[in-house]
């Protein structure tokens, strides 16, 4: 119990939270300086000090921000936290794309508004709607942000447009729209809140992502999948396109084959983006099982859901092993290179 | 390779140990002192600091001493860490000059306007 411990013991229990190879190294002096900080030399007021302080709030925060930046390892770090960062800070660059290709959509449906594109459908009009549309831009502006190192933009940008989102659902809620608020809750702190958090992982000793693949991927992603999307809900083949966390599962599922391809011939040699793809598929199949609901009404839409989890966890099964290679206790190599 | 650039945690935890070795507490204090109350370290921050800065090489451990039952380690400045500190110190004085000068803070004629 809590109760029973003194103040070098609870701040002992605050620095349990650091990686084991940090407190190995640093623990013994991080205790000597924080009671360094409270002793007075005075015999009974440092019994009493001893006895009834506690670390402050502003020194617990200290210690688990620097165990986020540990465990999120950067250049340096132990392998295993080091491929936990890569994994984390790969796994936020996809969700950004992800949302950064939406805000592409959007762009479209806006063009069409301005009747520049002549083909597409009408949008709705009014404030909420474009306001929809802006945050969507604003989602492009945080992923080319984070791809291009400039994360104070990035998580600026993330913040507000969170803030949007939030907004625009409470609107939804508020104006009785939503199918099943609670499953709308949900998946936004899935794929918008838990992203915009695990940004802290691009700290300062985060290597730089190699822009061009990530920067590639947007226009890639939109012509070879949004456009297709767009294509056959236009012309009629609505009820063939599975909604957006269906498509998710399916095209991480066609990602997972492709390298587990690439790990069986030797091509991926460090785990770290099998690594990735498992973050991926857990936060992808959460959305896709919070997202259920919305077609409570639909048993058939149901069956079609779970059948696209089942695939992208056997897609996800085939990379798995690979995955714990990652976690092998050497440091991360100099020079590393994420697309190995 | 590039040289990250330094932060402001680092530019004092450096300069702390500039005219000698100090412990974590001791470190501690002359940041205080040194930014005039504006920067108070949490202890978590210091450690931070301190193990980026000694896996760049720029700070060292000096010894260990015994007091009221725990060790005490002090840090130094390595030849690396002082070079940095004389780098970042010239960087900050050179901007700090032009900055005074674009706000018409520098020189006597500044002086005289004042006055």
């Amino acid at each position: 119990m809590s109760g029973d411990l003194d103040l070098e013991q609870r701040y002992r229990r605050v620095l349990r939270r650091l990686p084991r190879y940090y407190r190995d190294k640093w623990e013994e002096d991080m205790v000597a300086t924080f009671l360094d900080g409270w002793l007075t030399g005075d015999p009974d007021e440092d019994s009493v000090t001893m006895e009834y302080d506690r670390p402050t709030r502003e020194e617990i925060l200290s210690v688990i921000g620097l165990a986020a930046r540990l465990h999120l390892g950067g250049t340096g770090a132990p392998r295993r936290y080091f491929a936990w960062g890569q994994a984390v800070r790969n796994a936020v660059l996809g969700v950004m794309l992800a949302h950064a290709v939406w805000g592409l959509s959007q762009l479209a449906l806006f063009a069409r508004s301005r009747h520049v594109i002549g083909w597409l459908p009408p949008p709705p009009g009014g404030f909420w709607p474009m306001f929809g549309y802006a945050t969507g831009y604003a989602w492009i502006v945080v992923f080319v942000a984070l791809v291009l190192a400039d994360y104070r933009t990035a998580r600026v940008g993330a913040v507000l447009v969170l803030g949007a989102d939030v907004a625009i659902v409470l609107h939804q809620q508020v104006a009785g729209t939503l199918v099943s608020p609670a499953a709308t809750w949900a998946y936004t702190a899935v794929i918008d809140v838990a992203p915009v958090v695990a940004m802290a992982a691009f700290h300062r000793d985060a290597p730089p992502v190699r822009r061009w693949p990530w920067l590639l991927a947007l226009p890639a992603w939109y012509l070879l999948v949004a456009v297709p999307v767009l294509w056959a809900e236009l012309s009629g083949h609505a009820a063939w396109v599975p909604d957006v966390a269906g498509r998710c599962c399916l095209l991480l599922a066609v990602v997972c084959l492709f390298h587990a391809a690439r790990v069986w011939t030797g091509r991926a040699d460090t785990g770290v983006w099998s690594l990735t793809l498992m973050l991926l598929a857990a936060v992808t199949g959460l959305y896709r099982v919070i997202s259920l609901p919305i077609f409570a009404q639909d048993p058939h839409l149901i069956m079609v859901g779970l059948v696209e989890l089942l695939i992208l966890a056997l897609a996800t099964a085939l990379v798995a092993p690979d995955a714990v290679r990652s976690q092998t206790a050497a440091p991360a190599p100099l020079g590393y290179q994420e697309l190995r | 390779m590039a040289m990250k650039s330094m932060t402001g945690q680092a530019f004092f935890v450096l300069t702390a140990l500039a005219d000698g070795p100090r412990h974590g507490y001791g470190i501690v204090r002359e940041v205080v002192d040194l930014s005039q109350g504006r920067v108070k370290l949490k202890i978590g921050s210091l450690y931070g600091v301190l193990d980026r800065l000694s896996a760049d090489g720029l700070i060292e451990p000096d010894r260990e001493e015994a007091h009221d039952g725990r060790l005490r380690r002090y840090y130094r400045l390595t030849a690396d860490g002082r070079r940095a500190l004389a780098e970042e110190a010239d960087l900050r004085a050179a901007t700090a000059h032009v900055v005074r000068a674009r706000l018409g803070l520098t020189g006597p004629e500044a002086a005289g306007a004042a006055g």
